[in-house]
């Protein structure tokens, strides 16, 4: 945009960067409250911010005109609160606003900085990670950093299964093409609640087939159908990757139809039953209690896998949890150890485990059930509703995973 | 639903925050007790119009709708000087 020739632009790509490897810096968010409260930035460690709508700024700076009254109330009431020695990013909705509010702070001597196409860019933004290259293998994990989601690109032999994909297509699409792989199967761990499934449209888009489990084909809360096309699928199916086979687990809990996917003894994409950090919720299907005892069941059994596994979740809470190559993996060993989950687990028994679950839900979020919809064809949003709707970071783990990732408010 | 009103603010077409500043502008060259009727194609405004109406202490924020319209909704706004 003209007009802020003074103005730094971050992109999405620089704010991942700086978040990922601790550079410091401050945030000044000029949206709303409740979109505040809803969806903030988020790093490996607690980014400090302050949040201040627009509106009030351009109110109670008291000036006709527009520029005027944002540098009035930087000057007034901002500058106090706003460090002198780092990068200020200003963010808004869709990176229109903060030119404005970084350039008045740029007048006032702060090194303003503002987020190019604002937290809607920050949220639809995605990296791709090889997790292992090696002849014969390689498994790239696709992120959504700002909502903690994560997916995957798994290939043998230049045919490649897409896990889990998010609801943008451009990133598997490129990664495909970059790696000259066919995307030949598209399959979905589980009916998610907290993000819209790209997979059958990635399906369709390529011409693969799509996979489901038929428990998840039926929206568990209005009870009914899915009505979009989907192949069947079932516990100790086996898929081609390569020389080797992906080896389909049924694991009920999060979901009916939650199915994990082991490769050999190295891999075990877990979709969301267990996370790094602690493990999946029971209570999206509205039935908290009885699929708590299915979920106790499904977790011991994945205790069974080998120690060494490394365990590719479908989701992350915080960017802390990433590896120093931004990766999200951990042996199955080491979450025995520090999985909050996955200690109680073993400590408890089942009566137990299931009161542990049940005080351990985050709050229920209303727009899952919406989601949930979207997902089995009962509903197509355009785009504007689809982003509102998935706003935000996940909310699929125990309430213990999201203590500990919130930033610091000023 | 229809608000009467004594001026019309086109803002559709504008990104955030021009609707907001022009309707401040205008709220500026209308009497007191007077209605803006702003009409807006980002879907933001809805919630800022609201926010802004209790922060300024000029304005009140008589009515909101969502009207659809080709190429998407547009989301107007009653805004009454107050002072």
């Amino acid at each position: 945009m003209a007009g802020h020739p003074e103005v730094e632009l971050w992109s999405a790509w620089d704010l991942l960067e700086r978040l990922e490897r601790r550079g410091e810096f401050f945030v000044l968010d000029v949206r709303n409250r409740e979109e505040f409260s809803r969806f903030r930035i988020e790093g490996r460690s607690p980014v400090p911010s302050v949040n201040v709508p627009y509106f009030e700024i351009l109110e109670l700076g008291g000036q006709d005109d527009m520029m005027d009254s944002i540098v009035a109330y930087a000057e007034r009431d901002l500058a106090p609160t706003l460090p002198a020695d780092l990068p200020i990013l200003v963010v808004c909705a869709k990176g229109d606003t903060s030119l404005f509010v970084a350039e008045a702070l740029r007048r006032l001597g702060f090194a303003g900085a503002s987020l190019e196409g604002g937290m809607k860019a920050w949220g639809d933004h995605y990296a791709a990670r090889p997790v292992v290259e090696e002849p014969g293998l390689a498994i790239y994990q696709v992120s959504r950093p700002a909502r903690g989601c994560l997916s995957y690109v798994a290939s043998g032999d230049g045919r490649a299964i897409v896990i889990d994909a998010l609801r943008h297509l451009h990133p598997y699409l490129e990664l495909a093409r970059a790696k000259g792989f066919t995307i030949e199967m598209v399959i979905d761990t589980h009916g998610h609640a907290d993000h819209i499934s790209g997979g059958r449209a990635l399906a369709s888009a390529t011409g693969a087939s799509y996979y489901l489990h038929p428990y998840d084909g039926m929206h568990p809360i209005d009870v009914l159908p899915a009505t979009i096309p989907y192949e069947f699928l079932r516990d100790g199916q086996r898929f081609p990757l390569g020389r080797r086979q992906l080896e389909a687990l049924h694991v009920p809990g999060h979901t009916l139809g939650m199915v994990a996917f082991r490769l050999d003894d190295r891999f075990l994409f877990s979709g969301d039953s267990i996370f790094l950090r602690s493990i999946s919720r029971p209570d999206l299907g509205g039935k908290a209690e009885a699929w708590a005892r299915l979920h106790a069941r499904s977790l011991r059994k994945l205790l069974e896998l080998p120690d060494r596994i490394a365990v590719l979740p479908g989701h992350f809470s915080g960017l802390d949890e990433a590896d120093e190559s931004g990766r999200f993996a951990a042996s199955l060993e080491d979450l025995k150890q520090r999985n909050d989950g996955l200690v109680a687990l073993e400590r408890l028994n089942e009566e137990g485990f299931v009161r542990y679950l049940i005080e351990s839900l985050p709050a229920f979020v209303p727009e899952y059930v919406e989601i949930k919809r979207v997902n089995a064809g009962l509903l197509a949003p355009n785009e504007e509703d689809a982003a509102t709707l998935e706003l935000g970071k996940n909310a699929c783990a125990l309430a213990q995973a999201y203590a500990a990732a919130s930033g610091g408010q000023l | 639903m229809s608000q009467a009103f004594d001026k019309l603010l086109d803002a559709r077409g504008l990104n955030c925050p021009m609707p907001l500043v022009n309707a401040r502008r205008e709220i500026a060259r209308i009497e007191i007790g007077q209605v803006l009727k702003v009409v807006a194609s980002d879907r933001g405004s809805v919630a800022d119009f609201q926010g802004w109406s209790k922060v300024a202490k000029n304005v009140e924020l008589v009515g909101q709708e969502t009207e659809p319209a080709e190429g998407g909704n547009v989301y107007v706004h009653y805004v009454k000087r107050t002072a």
